[in-house]
């Protein structure tokens, strides 16, 4: 505290103690060149809400031709006694040297002088009065120091640049908190956030004990970092737990903070009304909060309060000294505030005594109630306050439940909704073709039911000549990995006529002790030429007006009458049926030549598949795979990366396609828009289009992941359908991780088991649709061949429509109760006609009933 | 840590600042990521928000330096988003943080800029920070306070911003292609800095960069369509629908979308757009609104109606302003695009604007039973409150409550409830009685009326002379309407009181000078009261033909010819008076110059030459009609041929 002005304040036991120097009014008496120290000890009057003088003191200083100023003044502990008392720091300077002297105030108003020093410059820096009474001072970043014990001054060795506290720590006696420039260490950790505060910003704190002269690590203080900004501190609590230090402060900084550290880890921060905080100190109100009052070099002051934030709570400006005691007696502290003010004489006139809370005196104002009234107004008030404060928690609380409990409701609600849609979408509409691909897994041919693969073979090349010649486009063979694969494209006109197409490899040669038939696994894989998403035109032309129904609700109508924005273009409808089998025990042959075989169904397209269609095979080629071949890469897939487009062949994109585990996967957002998705796949997946289909794009992102081809094709901005052809799960795993981050957390993704859930209940339809035809086409067969004259038909249309269909396909048990019914049927009508059946045809029947049951069967199968 | 200190007897590690702030700040997004899936999302944005504020606070207590700064921007850009997230409503003024986040940069430095604009800041600091560990969390900053200035919509700012991001990275690829927004392909080739896991964010930049496309193409859409660029406006609103964003925002652009296509001229695109909006949000109402209107300039009515009253049912089952936001996004489209064309383009129709479009609508149609129901509820929806039923922001739809009370009494009136009908004119009459000046002088001005600079007064002078005529005209209709309702329900005295009683209101007003063209301002009302008094003259004529007294019909006839030289109406009555009056020659005469003058026109075709009549004057027109024009002519050409005959 360095006030250059003459008066000092302090408080003292609730009193306030003011000094002044001042000339004896008898100047007879004395020459000029005498001083007095007065004291004037101020008590507050409850009664007249004013300070009125005690009593006073004087001490007379006979100084010849110096100049006597106070320095400072504080209250702190005599050693001898270990009373606490007033004491103050005198100059006097005479010429070169200045004397210094520190007088202590007894209760009786008498001073005592304690100690004097004299030095050849002025005190200026961190002048600091502590227990003893001692003093400490800094001059030339040096720290110095002197005891009413020693009397002598002595110096610290240490450098230091500041000393931002002085004060007793439990264990250490007096220490001084003191900042210098950092030592550096040498090491630094490499990772990228254990640069040290040291090093970063390059000084440091220490502290110094003063009876024991050692240092103290700063660390128990506060981060070195802060040594950067700190002006001053206040420690309000120090502890030795289990040896270790724990220290509580508060600091305030030169970026206008004030902030509250405890074991040196900064707890709260509180940002400053005014600039250039020089000090801080505590204040105990009775409510048992912690202010810190905290004045400014500019004469502002401000109070922040510490509760579960540090807040500024109140601020003052033209503040001429803030006093912290127990003015008014109440047992707990309150500010006593006193302004700057020209005009006033009188000491103490313009004050203001305040704890923030019930306690608030201010002098020119006149208190029209008795004290104790006013104070029960005020705790009267406060217990409202706090009443109406509880009621309203309370009453928060029971909002923010019912918040709850509607969020949820909602949630819900929404979820139901969402699911409803789903499921009469799903019903009621196939899935538009975003499928560009289609691979359906057929069936593993084994063939080890051949018995002569020659013979048979020569028999089906017969029957070749039976289908149209150009059946197949081409024959190809790729080696992907470490398997082989094998790929027929058939004619568009020849696959429409098929069904149940696969492929087998049958080896040319005759090696005895093998089965020449090789074991693979067959896809059919359907591509959709260069067509790509991304150049969608939008239509600029007017499309004509329709008519329109204005159900708007529902959302069938509307997707018709708007065509899908990618209009698709014209399928190239070419099929390509693969076989995959494993390359390694091929190798061992050296040469092979395979024979290819197409295996089908063909239907007859005469009375619309009711007629079961008959088996064939045909051959389409041979194969010759030689090891240097494979040596030679000759065979293997070539991807390559052409600006944007990814170039590969038809055959090899297929031969990857055909290797791949396929995974779609439906994403649905209910919030937001899917666009994420297409940016992970073009950013983060580093995918590219195929050129040749562009539907499906190849990811080039280096890893594991590399070669994955992803297909996603949206269904409206909420909703896609994501396919994934990976080499393996882990692929899988990776890519799906990878993607989840990337997605809105809303959105949900559900694997769809082998082809959509539309297109399968479809399928089931059919089947079942297939199953009564088949049931009744054979009845009547068996009706009209036994000419029986019951009408059978009638009775089973009748059946037919008090069974809705719709109702019925929608479910497994559905299926299984529309079965039974039908079962019963047909036991009842067995029973009616009461005929005998040929074995024959009663065997044929059976045989196509099973079969088409054993279709629906597969088909509800795959649906579960 | 406690446990830590028991174990270790030797003095701990120092733990610096850096290393605690970036543990706090990952800590605190932990937190976010999983509580944000959480039912509290506001509350905890809210406490998010604070806590983020006070890392920020503590970090900017110590001098900026140059290790510290990637995690000071980092929690900068976290604390930033927070206080979007936590306030969600549209994002307002400067990004002080932004501000203060780069001169701690300048700081650390050793520049400074204080003051500089924000632009020179960006532009400062983009150029003369070149250290690489701060591109990244610069680079995050950059597209935060792109955010805030699209919200400004200082799409410049953006611009110029995206080209300092990108000439530090790559300048070739500034340029872009042929018929592509400049801005939009500017932000689309910034790219995206990737995230460390050390400094995690609460939103990546690369969901910023998405939002910032949406929002620019959306933006600039609304600015295209507001300025008339309609092919620019469409496309821009095309590829903001292709871009990330939520149901409702992605509702709102088909809306737009819709209304560009209209303005077009391609009322099917239009629908076609906003039945898309709806299909995506049905919430998103003003689509609703719009699809009624496009079906009404189609001519569809029966559409026009069911939106109509689909939108009333909608209107009255949610309140419109129930939009929730996604909890998971702490930036969001929604809060950088609000314009005033966005705001009138979505305007939500108020239940009561709605039920008085179906009511007009369907009187126009001439659905008469309907067009009833739907005045009784509109006036019983009156009853309930005007403040709470009716917007009072002057962009409805709504006419001035007289004119919806005629309306309605024209209903009435054709659906047969004569009695009904007089109530309601009553309710008019008694309501504007105070209102009208004994006389209301309408002047010719021989200034010209377009000057309004000094003359304040006068314009306001003006207008509630106006309003005085408005008042006339509106009671006189009333007085109209009761006249012809008497008529109907036989009480022919009673109306011709009526009717005396229009007149005479009407004739409070007095036209000085030449004319009536002269008054441009006043001089729809100016005709709708002559056509108010044509109406009322024939009508007391009639009633006047039916109690037999002849003469005073015909000097009414004379009359009403005289204010509408021409009118077939009138001039059917006057000849029908004539021939009552035993005058058939005279009537023969007239009925000849009438025939002759003006063969097929009509009172209606007339009026379509002008402005379009109030549609609460439309069925009187239509009662005013002379009804026996065929026996008339008949026995007129009779008495031709006889006297011909006579004469020959």
């Amino acid at each position: 505290m360095l006030l250059s002005e003459q008066d000092q304040f302090l408080s003292y036991n609730g009193e306030v103690l003011l000094f002044q120097l001042s000339k004896p009014k008898h100047a007879e008496e004395a020459d000029d060149k005498t001083m007095n120290l007065c004291v004037r000890r101020m008590v507050f009057n409850r009664d007249t809400k004013l300070f009125v003088q005690k009593s006073s003191g004087v001490f007379s200083l006979g100084a010849s031709h110096s100049k006597i100023e106070i320095i400072c003044c504080s209250c702190t502990t005599d050693s001898r006694t270990g009373i606490i008392l007033p004491c103050i720091l005198m100059k006097n300077k005479k010429r070169n040297t200045v004397k210094y002297f520190l007088l202590l105030l007894h209760s009786s108003n008498q001073f005592e002088p304690s100690f004097y020093f004299k030095l050849d410059y002025e005190l200026k820096e961190d002048v600091r009065l502590f227990a003893g009474p001692s003093l400490l001072w800094r001059h030339a970043n040096k720290l110095f120091y002197i005891s009413s014990n020693t009397c002598v001054v002595q110096s610290a060795p240490v450098q230091l640049s500041s000393v931002v506290w002085t004060g007793d720590i439990v264990g250490e006696g007096t220490v001084v908190l003191g900042i210098r420039t950092a030592c550096l260490p040498e090491t630094e950790d490499p990772d990228e956030f254990s640069i040290s505060d040291r090093a970063i910003w390059g000084s440091e704190f220490f502290g110094y004990t003063i009876q024991t002269q050692k240092m103290l690590s700063g660390t128990c203080f506060m981060p070195h970092a802060y040594s950067r900004v700190v002006s001053s501190v206040y420690v309000c609590k120090s502890e030795r737990l289990k040896k270790q230090l724990r220290i509580s402060l508060v600091a305030i900084t030169h970026k206008n903070q004030l902030i509250w550290f405890q074991n040196g880890v900064p707890k709260g921060v509180c940002e400053l009304p005014y600039e250039k905080p020089c000090s801080v100190k505590p204040a105990l109100t009775r409510r048992n909060d912690l202010l810190f009052v905290v004045s400014f070099a500019s004469g502002n002051s401000c109070v922040v309060q510490r509760r579960d934030s540090l807040q500024v709570a109140s601020k003052w400006q033209k503040v001429k000294s803030v006093l912290v005691d127990d003015f008014i007696g109440s047992g707990s502290e309150q500010l006593l505030l006193l302004f700057n003010d020209d005009a006033d004489t009188d000491v103490l006139s313009t004050f203001k005594i305040t704890d923030l809370g019930e306690v608030n005196y201010a002098s020119g104002i006149i208190y029209k109630h008795d004290v104790p009234a006013a104070e029960g107004l005020q705790e009267n008030g406060l217990l409202t306050v706090r009443a109406l404060e509880t009621r309203l928690q309370a009453g928060w609380t029971s909002v923010r439940e019912l918040q709850q409990h509607l969020g949820l409701q909602k949630r819900v609600i929404l979820e139901s909704c969402r699911a409803l849609i789903d499921l009469v979408e799903e019903r009621t509409h196939i899935l538009p073709n975003s499928k560009e691909v289609k691979c359906r897994r057929c069936l593993v041919s084994l063939w080890d039911d051949v018995e002569n693969p020659v013979d048979s073979l020569g028999k089906e090349t017969s029957l070749a000549s039976e289908v149209p010649e150009h059946f197949t486009e081409e024959l190809w063979h790729r080696v992907v990995g470490d398997r082989l694969v094998v790929g027929v494209k058939l004619t568009e006109s020849f696959h429409l006529s098929l069904s149940e197409v696969s492929l087998s490899l049958v080896m040319d040669q005759d090696f005895s002790s093998i089965s020449p038939i090789i074991k693979c696994q067959s896809k059919i894989i359907k591509l959709n030429k260069a067509f790509s998403a991304l150049a969608v035109s939008s239509s600029q032309t007017e499309p004509p007006p329709k008519k329109m129904k204005l159900d708007l609700h529902r959302k069938n109508d509307l997707k018709k009458e708007f065509p899908k924005r990618s209009s698709r273009i014209q399928l190239d409808g070419a099929k390509t049926v693969t076989a995959v089998t494993s390359l390694s025990p091929l190798l061992a042959f050296h040469r092979v030549c395979c024979v290819v075989l197409l295996h089908a169904r063909k239907q007859n397209h005469q009375n619309d598949s009711l007629q079961q269609s008959k088996k064939m095979t045909v051959l389409c080629g041979k194969i010759l795979l030689s090891l240097e071949d494979i040596s030679n890469d000759r065979y293997s897939v070539k991807m390559l990366r052409d600006n944007s487009y990814c170039t590969g062949s038809m055959e090899d994109i297929l031969a990857v396609l055909a290797v791949s585990v396929r995974f779609s996967f439906q994403i649905v957002s209910c919030d937001c828009t899917l666009t994420p998705v297409s940016s992970w796949l073009l950013g983060e997946m580093e995918c590219t289009p195929f050129k040749e289909c562009q539907d499906n794009i190849f990811c080039h992102k280096a890893g594991n992941v590399h070669g994955t081809i992803f297909n996603w094709a949206l269904k409206n901005p909420f909703e896609g359908v994501l396919t994934v052809f990976c080499r393996n799960l882990i692929v899988l795993f990776q890519c799906l991780h990878s993607l989840t981050r990337v997605l809105p957390p809303s959105c949900s993704v559900k694997l769809l088991k082998s082809g959509s859930k539309g297109v399968l209940t479809e399928q089931l339809a059919l089947a079942l649709e297939k199953e009564i035809l088949t049931l009744k086409n054979s009845l009547f067969l068996k009706e009209t061949k036994a000419e029986s004259s019951l009408t059978w038909g009638n009775e089973s249309g009748k059946k037919m429509n008090n069974a809705p269909l719709a109702s019925l396909l929608d479910t497994e048990e559905g299926v299984q109760q529309f079965r039974k019914k039908f079962q019963h049927e047909r036991e009842e009508s067995v029973r009616t006609m009461n005929q005998t059946m040929n074995g024959a045809l009663y065997q044929e029947i059976a045989l196509k009933i099973a079969e088409a049951q054993l279709s629906s069967d597969m088909i509800v199968w795959r649906l579960a | 840590m406690k446990r830590r200190r028991g174990t270790e007897p030797e003095p701990e590690p120092e733990r610096g600042c850096l290393r605690a702030w970036a543990a706090h700040s990952r800590a605190l997004v932990g937190q976010w990521m999983t509580a944000r899936c959480g039912g509290e999302a506001r509350q905890v944005r809210r406490q998010q928000r604070d806590e983020f504020r006070e890392l920020l606070l503590s970090i900017r207590g110590l001098p900026a330096a140059l290790p510290t700064l990637p995690l000071e921007l980092t929690v900068l850009y976290n604390s930033l988003l927070f206080t979007v997230g936590a306030s969600d409503s549209a994002i307002k003024g400067e990004a002080e943080g932004i501000r203060q986040g780069l001169l701690r940069v300048l700081e650390a430095c050793g520049a400074c800029g204080q003051d500089l604009g924000m632009e020179e800041l960006w532009q400062k600091v983009l150029q003369e920070v070149t250290m690489e560990e701060l591109q990244a969390p610069l680079h995050r900053l950059g597209a935060l306070q792109a955010a805030w200035w699209l919200a400004a919509s200082r799409l410049g700012s953006v611009a110029g911003l995206f080209q300092l991001m990108s000439t530090a990275e790559d300048p070739g690829r500034a340029h872009c292609s042929e018929g592509q927004n400049k801005l939009l392909s500017m932000i689309k080739a910034w790219q995206v800095p990737p995230e460390g896991a050390s400094l995690p964010l609460v939103q990546s930049a690369k969901d910023l960069k998405e939002i910032l496309c949406t929002a620019a193409a959306f933006l600039q859409g609304l600015q295209e369509l507001e300025a008339g660029n309609f092919p620019t406006a469409l496309s821009l609103l095309q590829e903001a629908a292709g871009g990330f964003c939520s149901k409702n925002i992605l509702a709102q652009i088909y809306t737009c979308l819709g209304c560009c296509s209209l303005r077009m001229g391609k009322p099917q695109t239009a629908l076609q757009h906003l039945k898309r909006a709806l299909q995506v949000d049905f919430q998103c109402l003003p689509a609703l609104s719009h699809v009624a209107a496009v079906y009404h300039e189609l001519g569809e009515t029966d559409a026009e109606m069911q939106a109509l009253t689909l939108l009333y049912e909608a209107l009255g089952k949610n309140p419109p302003a129930a939009a929730s936001s996604s909890p998971y996004f702490l930036m969001q489209t929604e809060l950088l695009v609000h314009t005033p064309v966005l705001t009138s383009l979505l305007r939500h129709h108020h239940p009561s604007e709605v039920k008085y479009l179906l009511a007009q609508r369907c009187l126009q149609d001439g659905r008469v039973a309907d067009a009833v129901e739907h005045y009784l509820d509109f006036l019983s929806l009156l009853q309930e409150g005007l403040q709470q039923q009716v917007p009072l922001d002057g962009s409805s739809a709504l006419p001035r409550i007289p004119v919806v009370f005629l309306e309605a009494a024209s209903a009435l009136e054709q659906a047969g409830r004569h009695q009904d009908a007089i109530t309601v004119c009553e309710e008019v009459i008694s309501r504007t009685t105070d209102l009208i000046p004994r006389v209301v002088r309408v002047e010719e001005r021989l200034e010209q009326p377009e000057c309004p600079l000094p003359g304040a007064g006068l314009a306001g002078g003006l207008l509630s002379q106006k309003e005085s005529l408005c008042c006339l005209a509106w009671r006189a209709a009333g007085y109209l309407h009761q006249g012809w309702a008497w008529a109907k329900l036989g009480e022919s005295k009673e109306a011709v009181t009526q009717f005396s009683r229009c007149l005479s209101d009407l004739l409070r007003v007095q036209l000085h000078g030449s004319g009536i063209k002269q008054i441009e301002n006043l001089q729809a009302e100016v005709e709708v009261l002559q056509k108010i008094r044509l109406l009322s003259l024939i009508g007391r004529g009639t009633q006047f033909l039916e109690l037999g007294r002849h003469k005073e019909a015909l000097l009414d006839f004379q009359h009403s010819l005289q204010i509408s030289p021409g009118d077939q109406a009138a001039a059917s009555y006057l000849v029908q008076a004539l021939w009552k009056l035993n005058r058939k020659q005279e009537a023969a005469a007239q009925w000849q110059k009438f025939s002759q003058g003006s063969p097929g026109e009509d009172g209606r075709q007339q009026q379509g030459q002008g402005r379009p009549l109030p549609l609460y004057l439309v069925s009187c027109l239509e009662q005013a009609m002379f009804p026996h024009s065929e026996p008339l002519a008949r026995s007129i050409q009779d008495y031709l041929g006889a006297a011909a005959q006579d004469t020959s």
